[in-house]
């Protein structure tokens, strides 16, 4: 769900990039405020950030018999908390703009907000609300990691939309041109990378305890012992 | 390593200030979307073409291998231009200023990402990332991408050997073999993630670490005269497009 180099006018990209700045200003103060608290966060959020770039490296099967990736959002809010993914979410997506020519420099502004922002505030936001509610943890995550992608893959065709008015229409018929185009990928895809989620969130919790309870994933106690029980089941 | 950052070590402008090289290839993404598709991007891909195939002396195999990724981005993202919605004709019709848009798009794309391949191949990460911090990045940012950058090449090459561990236990034979080998891969690279960066705090630890990561970056001075050259360049592409635009049009 790129937006390729160069594909937003000048004013749709200074635009997207305002618009995420102060998202990305607060996780950078919230990066800086736990680096300089827990120095060794560094090394913690530096492998957080090499999770994310590697997670958006893996090839998932699609319906329509091509591979696509998972966007990775969901997980990264889940276990870093959305402020913090929006700076690790920026760091990946340079990196992917300049290693592997995906999205671009001038459409970063607009690629953060879709991906780095808008998704992981979402996912988690769903997340958050179904553990209110005491749902099961899996089915937490494949909601929260179902609808970060969702999100991204809408936000993206609002603002291709908005760049791309249709000439007949304008820009709802825009929307829904985008939209359809990319729905035939993108919602096969969000179920899988919700899927692709939760397995691996089941992997985690048999494996890495530790490290999801220092991340405030699971929590500590009676609680965390009988949701660890209950995915071993 | 990947293959565009391998390039750009053993780039010939590899010793040139990232400045230099920014001035040049994030100039000519720049001008590609500002100026006028016809004929000011066109102008700026072959502009960039010549200067990363001359000069810079990128190998042509491996720019278009590079190259072939976001032209296809741009081929599908074009597409729905050629179509309206609405209208006398029907509910989806072909739309009359569809390819002209479809084409400007694709120009304009395909001249900014040769802007930034001109600057990715000649730069690399290494050198780009601790300079940062004077261009006002804050240290622990930076920090943190120069970890997020060192361990991702460790990180895809161990995901590299335990697919092809998989693959050889007939791990993607069949559908859920394919999904179940998938969700290891994706739990193992978070495990071996924050296991490396345990036994990396561990030794820096015993190396007196006090927050800071203090890496050699190549001494290398902004060359006034590259940088002069480079907004001639830039200058020269503006003023022809301008020139050219009244006769095209």
């Amino acid at each position: 769900m790129h937006i390729a180099e160069g594909f937003l006018p000048p004013a749709h990209a200074i635009a997207w990039g305002v618009a995420s700045a102060p998202f990305v200003v607060h996780g950078v103060r919230s990066l800086t405020r736990e680096v300089r608290e827990h120095p060794e966060s560094t090394l913690l959020l530096g492998a957080s950030g090499a999770f994310t770039f590697v997670l958006s490296a893996l090839k998932l099967p699609s319906v329509t018999g091509s591979c696509s990736h998972p966007t990775g959002t969901g997980l990264g809010a889940i276990l870093f908390r959305p402020p913090i993914m929006a700076v690790l979410g920026t760091i990946t997506l340079l990196f992917q703009a300049l290693l592997l020519a995906h999205g671009g420099l001038t459409t970063l502004g607009a690629n953060v907000f879709s991906m780095a922002i808008a998704g992981p505030w979402a996912g988690y936001g769903i997340y958050r609300l179904l553990r209110r509610y005491d749902v099961p943890l899996m089915v937490t995550v494949f909601f929260g990691a179902f609808v970060a992608d969702l999100v991204t893959y809408c936000v993206t065709s609002v603002q291709l939309a908005l760049a791309f008015p249709d000439p007949s229409s304008g820009f709802l018929g825009a929307l829904g041109k985008f939209g359809s185009i990319f729905a035939v990928t993108q919602i096969p895809l969000a179920v899988s990378e919700g899927l692709l989620t939760v397995l691996v969130m089941r992997l985690l919790v048999q494996s890495s305890k530790g490290e999801l309870t220092r991340l405030g994933v699971l929590l500590s106690g009676r609680r965390n012992r009988t949701e660890t029980e209950a995915v071993a089941r | 390593m990947l293959p565009i950052d391998a390039a750009a070590h053993s780039s010939r402008w590899r010793r040139r200030h990232p400045v230099d090289k920014a001035v040049l290839g994030l100039g000519l993404t720049v001008l590609a979307i500002s100026l006028p598709p016809w004929p000011g991007a066109a102008l700026v891909l072959v502009t960039a073409l010549v200067v990363l195939l001359g000069p810079a002396g990128v190998p042509g195999r491996r720019l278009w291998r590079a190259y072939r990724v976001p032209l296809g981005f741009c081929v599908t993202g074009a597409l729905p231009l050629l179509v309206q919605v609405g209208g006398p004709g029907g509910f989806l019709t072909l739309a009359e200023s569809g390819p002209v848009r479809a084409g400007e798009l694709l120009l304009r794309t395909s001249a900014a990402s040769l802007g930034v391949l001109l600057f990715a191949f000649t730069t690399p990460m290494s050198d780009l990332l601790p300079r940062l911090v004077k261009a006002g990045v804050p240290a622990p940012v930076v920090d943190v991408a120069l970890v997020t950058y060192r361990m991702s090449f460790l990180l895809l090459d161990s995901v590299r050997r335990i697919r092809e561990a998989q693959a050889a236990r007939l791990g993607h034979t069949t559908r859920a073999a394919t999904w179940r080998s998938l969700a290891g891969l994706g739990a193992i690279a978070f495990v071996r993630a924050f296991d490396r960066a345990a036994r990396l705090q561990t030794g820096l630890a015993g190396r007196g670490y006090d927050g800071t990561l203090r890496v050699l970056v190549p001494e290398a001075r902004v060359s006034v005269r590259f940088v002069c050259a480079g907004l001639a360049l830039l200058a020269a592409v503006a003023a022809l497009t301008f020139v050219l635009e009244r006769p095209l049009t």
